[in-house]
């Protein structure tokens, strides 16, 4: 049982948790991830400690709502309240190694898994620059980043009420792909980085694949107990089927198979919907 | 005195079950097991080997005094609650988890395998007297009492000792040092306890709330179990050794084996500890009153024909679908329990054997729709595991199924190797322990399928066990020198 600390909406559908978790805290580096489960009939998903503090014990969690568990989450719990598992840290590291000049961008909420690396990297002393397309409402972390990093360049795109979400989302990939593509033209980088939805990842990668750029990516595909003892998570990686949890979540981009994985993340789409449709009706019976 | 010569009753009592057609629409336990009256006409049976002699007892991994604790029941016709206490603490001694071990075990390979009775007609029901002094003693409250006799009283002052995992070597070992009066801390990954009992066998076979008392008995015991920690990431093996004064390790086998073949990355093709993962710890049967969603079609392939086979093509059958299960060699060499491959067939799962998968086919949108299987023949020949040579033909079939699970083994978790790199291995992931099932790290401990691979529940409580008699000898003679 670990207790939230503090809760707050940070964006337009971003809660930031700070919660009390002393043995993730302590251990945690970036790259790792953490296994959630917040209700007692809930499901395990994966989240991205953001920031934490070894002495005090807590770290932070930035949550998108997403799906019926962090919608639950962000309508539910309260500060002071208890998340029921937090397991972890969980996956690798990623290598804490001088690259030189690095591009790290954020896709959405991507951005808060991007932010504890990227972070790390400069310290280390590597010239970052840390890239955040998203909807205009959902712009996270900014101050946080641009503290943290030599530069950090956050791209709004506007929600046209009049596109559908597919539509409005396709905006965001067309001006990921065309802001990375202006930056790779104007300067040279030793490495990009990456973490967002697989389709834009791909997209992503393609226009960086053109400059021949050596890139890194971290993963998200289902997840269910995250210690490697069930595969759900596999994805094929130079050939090779590997386990995201505990081979990942980073791997080359070069080496990724990205139609298979941007399939297999879409596997439970329909049920995902179904699990959001009743809890929204719970929601709006409860209160006639 | 002369005795009688013992009446022989060659056949066994019954255990009552559900009805095929009730139980395939839920996950209810489908052995309903015995009441006293008919435990006790089952004792009766019993002929009473004397204990330094009884096979039975030889054949049980963690050697219960089985003739002890029937006499226990039959001494008490008349006083069940009397004779279901004497008859559970005989079991304790030596086996603090009946309920579970007397519906898991494969008692027809174990104790039940060299019983007497089974020379001149059927062996006593061994497992099923098991399980009914255990189920009496939860039900009727017999436990707590018996308990306060078991705490020993002296709050772990022997020493301190961390158990990593929670499945049946790790409970069973951290069971038995706590009755010798250690201080045991349990360190568990998952946010349950019981390992493959809680995630992997089915609550069709061992529901989750009698797993869920076996385990706060342990808990009362003065056993304290750490969940969420993922020993080598979460602490590491050499921070456990500083803080405790010996480690077990029964981290099991639980990295499931993938076919190496075309299309094993498409949609609805599922490892056997995802699938009951799914089911059995988060309860996706359930969905959506539970959050995790289990994606299955109409036509349901499970390959494999060990336990973890029939659980899953049993649990899918409950979730609606048909299923065909199918293994490489034939209907005699399935390593599944005799039981569960009956209740299988009863329910209406079909077999197809002599058949090897060798590509998964997908459709348009990267679902599965068939396997395409090569037909095999059996040799006269055995491997060096005692199995069946079986060969290719060249001929091909191929089944359609929409959903396909993959039951061919499992391998350790290499996480704590990794990390604790002085930890002996071999080149399948397994620990490498001695005589007293000491690791290459003095003070580290380990057992079950951690060492031997994918195996039983008994044989890794048999572990447990002998651990933690290694491990008291072994703090013992560290406290004697120091």
């Amino acid at each position: 049982m670990y207790k939230i600390l503090e809760k707050k909406e940070i964006a337009m559908r971003n809660t930031w948790y700070k919660v009390h978790a002393p043995h993730v805290a302590r251990k945690v580096q970036p790259g790792q991830f953490v296994i959630i489960r917040a209700f007692e009939n809930g499901e395990r998903i994966p989240l991205t400690p953001v920031m934490w503090d070894r002495e005090d014990g807590w770290i932070v969690l930035v949550v998108f709502t997403r799906g019926r568990t962090t919608m639950r989450m962000a309508a539910e719990l309260k500060e002071g309240d208890e998340i029921l598992n937090i397991a972890g840290p969980l996956g690798n590291p990623v290598p804490m190694k001088k690259f030189g000049k690095i591009l790290a961008i954020g896709a959405y909420t991507g951005i808060v898994e991007v932010f504890p690396i990227a972070k790390a990297w400069q310290e280390l002393g590597n010239d970052v620059t840390t890239l955040n397309v998203t909807f205009e409402p959902m712009v996270v972390l900014k101050e946080e980043l641009e503290g943290a990093v030599s530069r950090h360049i956050v791209e709004p795109v506007p929600i046209d009420p009049n596109l559908d979400f597919p539509a409005n989302m396709r905006n965001v990939t067309k001006r990921l792909t065309e802001k990375v593509h202006e930056m790779l033209e104007k300067e040279g980088f030793d490495l990009v980085f990456m973490v967002g939805p697989a389709g834009d990842q791909r997209a992503v990668f393609n226009v960086v694949k053109e400059f021949g750029v050596p890139m890194k990516v971290d993963l998200h595909p289902i997840m269910v107990d995250g210690t490697g003892m069930c595969g759900a998570c596999r994805v094929t990686v130079g050939g090779e089927v590997k386990f995201a949890c505990i081979d990942g979540p980073e791997f080359d981009a070069y080496q990724v198979a990205w139609d298979e994985l941007i399939a297999r993340s879409g596997y439970y789409t329909d049920l995902e919907a179904k699990a959001m449709q009743e809890y929204m009706k719970a929601l709006q019976g409860g209160g006639q | 005195m002369a005795r009688a010569k013992p009446k022989l009753i060659k056949e066994r009592v019954p255990t009552p079950e559900v009805p095929v057609e009730e139980r395939v629409r839920s996950f209810v336990e489908v052995n309903l097991g015995y009441d006293f009256a008919s435990a006790l006409k089952e004792a009766e049976r019993c002929i009473q080997c004397p204990p330094e002699y009884a096979p039975c007892i030889k054949g049980c991994p963690v050697h219960i005094n089985i003739p002890g604790f029937i006499r226990a029941l039959r001494e008490n016709p008349d006083n069940p609650d009397e004779a279901v206490k004497n008859a559970l603490r005989v079991i304790w001694n030596d086996n603090t988890l009946p309920a579970v071990t007397g519906r898991v075990c494969p008692q027809e390979e174990q104790c039940e395998a060299p019983c007497v009775m089974g020379k001149v007609g059927e062996p006593i029901n061994i497992g099923k007297l098991e399980r009914f002094v255990a189920d009496y003693a939860r039900k009727h409250g017999i436990e707590e009492a018996l308990l306060r006799e078991f705490m020993g009283g002296n709050g772990g002052m022997k020493g301190k000792v961390a158990v990593v995992g929670s499945g049946p070597a790790g409970l069973t070992c951290a069971g038995e040092l706590a009755k010798m009066g250690y201080k045991v801390t349990i360190f568990e990954a998952l946010h349950k306890p019981g390992g493959v009992l809680i995630y992997g066998i089915p609550e069709f076979r061992l529901p989750k709330e009698i797993l869920e008392k076996e385990i706060a008995k342990l808990r009362e015991l003065g056993v304290e179990i750490k969940l969420d920690y993922i020993v080598g990431k979460t602490v590491t093996l050499e921070e456990l050794l500083e803080e405790y004064d010996a480690v077990f390790i029964g981290t099991g086998a639980g990295t499931p084996k993938l076919l190496n073949i075309p299309g094993i990355l498409l949609d609805r093709i599922y490892t056997a500890n995802e699938f009951l993962t799914r089911i059995n710890l988060m309860k996706a049967y359930l969905f959506p009153e539970y959050d995790e969603p289990i994606a299955i079609g109409k036509k349901t392939i499970v390959i494999g024909a060990g336990n973890t086979a029939m659980d899953a093509a049993r649990s899918a059958l409950r979730l609606g679908t048909e299923v065909t299960i199918a293994y490489r060699r034939g209907r005699e060499d399935m390593t599944a329990r005799i039981e569960e491959i009956q209740h299988a067939e009863e329910e209406g799962v079909k077999f197809e054997f002599f058949v090897n998968p060798v590509e998964f086919i997908g459709d348009e949108n990267g679902k599965v729709k068939a396997v395409k299987f090569e037909k095999m023949r059996p040799l006269d020949e055995r491997d060096s595991r005692g199995k069946r040579k079986i060969v290719g033909t060249g001929e091909y079939i191929t089944l359609e199924a929409d959903t396909v699970i993959i039951a061919i083994g499992l391998e350790p978790n290499r996480i704590i190797s990794e990390e604790a790199t002085g930890l002996k291995t071999n080149s399948d992931g397994t620990l490498v322990v001695d005589e007293n099932l000491m690791t290459s790290i003095p003070g580290v401990f380990a057992g079950g399928d951690a060492i031997r691979g994918e195996a039983t529940v008994i044989l890794a409580m048999g572990d447990g066990k002998k651990a933690a008699k290694a491990i008291h000898n072994y703090i013992q003679a560290k406290k004697a020198n120091a």
